[in-house]
């Protein structure tokens, strides 16, 4: 198996860096994994420098991931940083017939929802009171909040899809990765994984094609 | 093998612009990826303050059933006495139990038992026990050659409970223990091979 990459995956390119840390408006997800194909290798060993290429190519895309996924997007730094540590102390177990950036993303994944239980954890507590509960005042949405633009459309109707078809809708169409792959990622039966998907997407068409009218 | 085609084409023209949208990429600073790459150095080096090096013996207990770790227990003692390989005279007793008293007291649970690792890999240059007790460190616990070339050992003070471990050989290939139970790790999916030292 030597140096090469998992499931080829990884490709060699003259700057990693220039290229990931650029901000690419529409990038193709393949586009994004360029890696040199030994650093996956050498970081294994505990090279400091190759991890630090590692999290050049990728750290974009997991920024971009986590904060899709988190109900708290501000900490999607944090849960960033919390993956890449975990991955670099579990390097030594890597084992290069597995694909790296579906290993990556399984543990970002993991990282995720387990923030998510507690933020949704600490929020229930918040709603025990009922006296409080009456204090908050009826939801209302300012001018300045319904000016936000597609983006913010599609940020909160991605919100509300639930996170076990949230992940795989993102998995699949924004990071790229096939059914086969999700499939060895999570363990969940392809079939059952375009049903996932399916109802994020009619989710999302429902919601989304109201805003677009 | 990633698929050439762009998943996104099959999906309803109002999703492909949720997905187009939600495939912009964040800009992205060097001081973002230096804390990032600060952060996983010394978490390499350091325990975190949340997981200690040694773990605890109630959380690493909680984890299986004591009836789960009897058995466990019991298939390593198995493997071990009925001798899957054969060590020379001199190390056979030490590779099959610990070096710490049989008799495992509750005044000592909290103290660790040195437990002797045994790998056999004649055609190896370097072998070094990994687990979560090193941080899965290759450098932090290399073992050494028997006089015979056959056989690679080394002993370790581990608290009491259930480890995760493996061999690295010649610091790329990562080989499990053929004589102990297999877990896999929930949170990595990766496979580790299981010591229970000491007893409940």
């Amino acid at each position: 198996m030597g140096d090469r990459p998992p499931g080829g995956a990884v490709r060699r390119i003259d700057s990693p860096s220039r290229r990931i840390l650029s901000s690419l408006p529409l990038p193709h997800p393949a586009q994004t994994a360029g890696l040199d194909a030994k650093a996956i290798s050498r970081a294994k060993l505990g090279d400091i420098g190759a991890f630090t290429e590692i999290v050049q190519a990728y750290y974009a895309r997991c920024l971009r991931f986590a904060r899709a996924m988190l109900v708290e997007p501000d900490d999607a730094e944090d849960m960033v940083q919390e993956a890449f540590v975990r991955l670099y102390r579990a390097l030594p177990r890597y084992e290069e017939r597995q694909r790296f950036e579906s290993w990556l993303f399984q543990i970002l994944g993991n990282c995720c929802r387990t923030a998510n239980t507690v933020a949704q954890r600490n929020a229930s507590r918040l709603v025990t009171d009922d006296a409080l509960l009456e204090r908050i005042p009826a939801e209302t949405r300012s001018d300045e909040d319904a000016l936000g633009g597609w983006g913010e459309s599609v940020r909160d109707a991605l919100a509300e899809v639930p996170e076990h078809n949230r992940e795989i809708f993102l998995l699949h169409y924004v990071e790229g990765f096939s059914y086969d792959e999700i499939e060895r990622m999570t363990g969940v039966r392809q079939s059952a994984l375009k049903m996932r998907v399916k109802r994020a997407s009619d989710f999302l068409r429902a919601r989304l094609s109201r805003e677009t009218r | 093998m990633r698929d050439s085609r762009d998943f996104r084409d099959n999906a309803e023209p109002v999703v492909r612009r949720a997905i187009d949208e939600l495939r912009r990429l964040p800009d992205v600073s060097d001081d973002a990826i230096a804390k990032v790459v600060s952060a996983a150095a010394v978490a390499r080096v350091q325990p975190a303050a949340d997981e200690p090096v040694f773990p605890a013996r109630g959380r690493s207990w909680g984890r299986i059933s004591a009836a789960a770790g009897l058995v466990a227990a019991a298939a390593i003692a198995g493997f071990v006495v009925r001798g899957t390989m054969t060590p020379p005279r001199s190390m056979r007793l030490a590779a099959t139990t610990p070096i710490a008293p049989a008799a495992f007291s509750a005044e000592r649970a909290s103290e660790p038992i040195v437990e002797q690792f045994v790998f056999k890999a004649a055609n190896a240059r370097r072998v070094a026990l990994i687990g979560d007790f090193n941080r899965w460190d290759a450098s932090a616990k290399p073992m050494t050659r028997s006089p015979d070339g056959e056989l690679w050992s080394v002993s370790v003070p581990m608290m009491p409970g259930r480890h995760v471990y493996a061999f690295m050989v010649d610091d790329s290939l990562l080989v499990l223990d053929p004589r102990a139970p297999k877990s896999r790790d929930p949170d990595l999916g990766a496979e580790g091979s299981v010591r229970i030292v000491g007893r409940p």
